[in-house]
C-alpha cells in the first residue's frame, strides 16, 4: 500500500517536473510548461501562422555543401513559402572543413539563396569548426562580436554564445545582459548543448556548471544548440526546454541514446530544421526532416519567474 | 654563521626537490589545490592556491613576452587595411591571410620556448596537472579530447606555422581558462592532441606550443 503511495506520489512529481502534457495559460511561475507529440502517430501541433507573430528558424552543423544540406534547405524555402519567417539562428558549425571564399558559397549562399534573396537574416553563433573571422560575414549578422544579443522584436531577446571558448569575460558580459534584458522571451543560442543524449558528444557538463544557474535565474525559457548531429527536445531541466538541432547538413544515424531519460523527442535518421512561432507568452515549434516531415511539434509557454 | 647555514641548507633542499619535481615523468607534482583564498583573489590562486614566488615570477616573464607579441600583433595588424564588420568572404580571407603572412615574416627566428618560456613551462603544466588532477579531472579531458584524436607530431606542428585548417578548435572548458594565465582576445589556448597550442587567433598562426601539456 504504502509502496503504491509512494510510486504515485513519485508519478505525480515527474509530471509536475517535466511539465509534459499541460497546456494552458495557468500560473506555474518559473517552469516552461509543453505540450508535444511524444510519438510519430500523433497529430502535429501546427505553427498557427498568425499575422504579426514573430517566426524563425533554427539550424546547425549545416556547412558541409552536400546534397543533403540542399535538401534540407529546400524544405526551409518551401516552409517559408507559406510561413514567412524573417529570422534563422545558427547553432554553430556553420561551414565544415576549409573556409575559403568559394566555401561560404557552396556551404551557405548557394543552399539559403532562395531565403537571403527573400530577406530572411541569419544569425549565427560559432561552433568549434568555425574560424573566428566568420564574425565580420555580412550574412551572419555577428557585427565583429564573438558573442552577442539582437532583438528581433521588443519581446523577444536571443543571446547569442561562443562556447568553445568559454571565458570569464563572456559569462560576466551575460549575466549583465541577461539581468538588463526586459524582453519576455530570453532564448540562448550556442553551439556546445547542456543537455544532449548525443551518443558521441553528450551533455557538456562542465559548461553547464557555470550557464545553467544564470538560465534559471534570469529567465531564460528556451536553449537552442548544436553539436550533436541529430535532432532533440529534451524534457524540460530546471524548467528551461532544450533542443538539439545539429542535424542541418551533418547527421549520425543512431546516435540518440534512448538511455539517457532526458529525451521528450529525438530523431535521429535524417537531417532535421526547427521553425517555430511566438505568439504572447507561447512559442510553437515543428521539427521539419529532409523529406518535409514534421517529425516534432508543440507549444510551450516562456517562464515567468517574479524577483 | 648558523643562519646563512640555515638559508644555504634551505636553498639546496629547495633546488634538490624542484629537480626532482622536474625530472619525474617530465610533470612536476601539483600545488594543493585550496579554497581558502579569497573570492578576490586571481582564479589561478583561487583554484591551485598560492603560486610560489619562484613560479609567480616565471609567469609573470612570460606576461612579459605575450604583452610583446600582442604589441607586434596590433601593430602588423593597424598595418592592414581595416576589415568591415560586415565583409565580404573575399574580405576575410585576403585579410586573413596577408596577416599571416607579416606575422610569420616578423618573427622568422621564433621558436618553441619565446613566449612559453623554460622557467614557466613547468608551472603551466604544474597548473594543467592540477585542474586534470581534480575530481572533474577526466571529464574535463574527455571535452578537450572531444573531436580532437590528432597526432601533434604527425602534424609537424611548428610556431610560426598556420594552424591546420583541417583540424577543428578543441573546446577549452572554463575551468581550464579560469586557472591559466588571461591573454587578450587576440591569442586563445587551444589543445591539438594533449600539446597546449597559443594560437593567434587573427593571423591562424601558433605563436607557441606546449608539446605533452595534458597529463596522462
Amino acid at each position: 500500500m504504502r509502496t503504491r503511495h509512494l510510486s504515485l506520489i513519485v508519478l505525480l512529481f515527474l509530471f509536475i517536473v517535466t511539465g509534459v502534457g499541460y497546456r494552458g495559460s495557468g500560473n506555474t511561475a518559473g517552469t516552461a510548461r509543453l505540450e508535444a507529440q511524444q510519438s510519430p502517430a500523433a497529430p502535429v501541433v501546427p505553427l498557427p501562422n498568425r499575422d504579426g507573430s514573430f517566426k524563425f528558424g533554427v539550424l546547425g552543423d549545416f556547412g558541409t555543401g552536400s546534397q543533403a544540406q540542399y535538401q534540407l534547405a529546400e524544405q526551409m524555402v518551401k516552409l517559408h513559402g507559406r510561413f514567412k519567417y524573417d529570422t534563422v539562428v545558427l547553432s554553430g558549425d556553420n561551414l565544415i572543413g576549409s573556409e575559403r571564399p568559394q566555401d561560404f558559397k557552396v556551404k551557405f549562399e548557394l543552399p539559403y539563396k532562395a531565403l537571403l534573396d527573400a530577406g530572411v537574416k541569419f544569425y549565427a553563433s560559432l561552433g568549434n569548426h568555425d574560424a573566428r573571422e566568420q564574425r565580420f560575414y555580412k550574412l551572419f549578422n555577428m557585427g565583429g562580436h564573438l558573442y552577442y544579443t539582437f532583438n528581433p522584436r521588443p519581446d523577444v531577446c536571443f543571446f547569442m554564445l561562443e562556447t568553445t571558448y568559454p571565458t570569464p569575460e563572456q559569462f560576466d558580459w551575460l549575466e549583465k545582459e541577461l539581468k538588463a534584458s526586459s524582453s519576455n522571451w530570453k532564448i540562448v543560442v550556442f553551439h556546445h548543448p547542456l543537455y544532449s543524449s548525443g551518443d558521441r558528444h553528450g551533455s557538456d557538463l562542465r559548461l553547464r556548471e557555470v550557464l545553467e544557474p544564470f538560465f534559471v535565474k534570469y529567465n531564460v525559457s528556451v536553449v537552442l544548440n548544436g553539436h550533436d548531429h541529430f535532432y532533440e527536445r529534451v524534457k524540460p531541466q530546471k524548467g528551461i526546454t532544450y533542443f538539439v538541432v545539429g542535424s542541418g547538413g551533418m547527421l549520425r544515424v543512431g546516435n540518440i541514446d534512448r538511455g539517457t531519460g532526458i529525451t521528450a523527442k529525438g530523431f535521429d535518421t535524417d537531417q532535421a530544421f526547427m521553425a517555430a512561432e511566438i505568439i504572447g507568452d507561447e512559442m510553437y515549434f515543428n521539427a521539419i526532416s529532409r523529406v518535409g516531415q514534421t517529425v516534432d511539434s508543440g507549444v510551450l509557454t516562456r517562464r515567468k519567474i517574479t524577483p | 654563521m648558523s643562519a646563512t647555514r640555515s638559508v644555504v641548507v634551505g636553498l639546496v633542499a629547495a633546488a634538490v626537490l624542484a629537480l626532482g619535481a622536474c625530472t619525474r615523468d617530465g610533470i612536476p607534482p601539483a600545488p594543493p589545490a585550496t579554497s581558502a583564498s579569497p573570492a578576490s583573489a586571481p582564479a589561478t590562486e583561487r583554484i591551485v592556491g598560492p603560486l610560489t614566488p619562484a613560479d609567480a615570477q616565471a609567469l609573470a616573464t612570460m606576461n612579459d613576452r605575450l604583452k610583446e607579441y600582442v604589441d607586434l600583433h596590433v601593430k602588423l595588424e593597424r598595418s592592414l587595411p581595416n576589415l568591415p564588420k560586415e565583409a565580404t568572404p573575399e574580405q576575410i580571407d585576403k585579410n586573413q591571410r596577408a596577416f599571416e603572412k607579416l606575422v610569420r615574416e616578423a618573427r622568422t627566428t621564433a621558436k618553441p620556448g619565446d613566449i612559453f618560456t623554460p622557467e614557466a613551462r613547468p608551472v603551466i603544466k604544474r597548473l594543467l596537472a592540477t585542474i586534470f588532477g581534480g575530481p572533474d579531472g577526466q571529464q574535463l579531458k574527455a571535452s578537450i579530447m572531444d573531436e580532437n584524436p590528432v597526432d601533434p607530431v604527425a602534424l609537424r606542428l611548428t610556431v610560426n606555422g598556420r594552424y591546420p585548417d583541417t583540424v577543428p578548435l578543441t573546446t577549452v572548458p572554463p575551468q581550464v581558462l579560469q586557472t591559466l594565465p588571461k591573454l587578450t582576445e587576440d591569442l586563445e589556448y587551444r589543445f591539438i592532441g594533449d600539446w597546449l597550442i597559443l594560437l593567434d587567433t587573427h593571423a591562424h598562426v601558433i605563436a607557441d606550443f606546449i608539446d605533452n601539456a595534458l597529463p596522462k
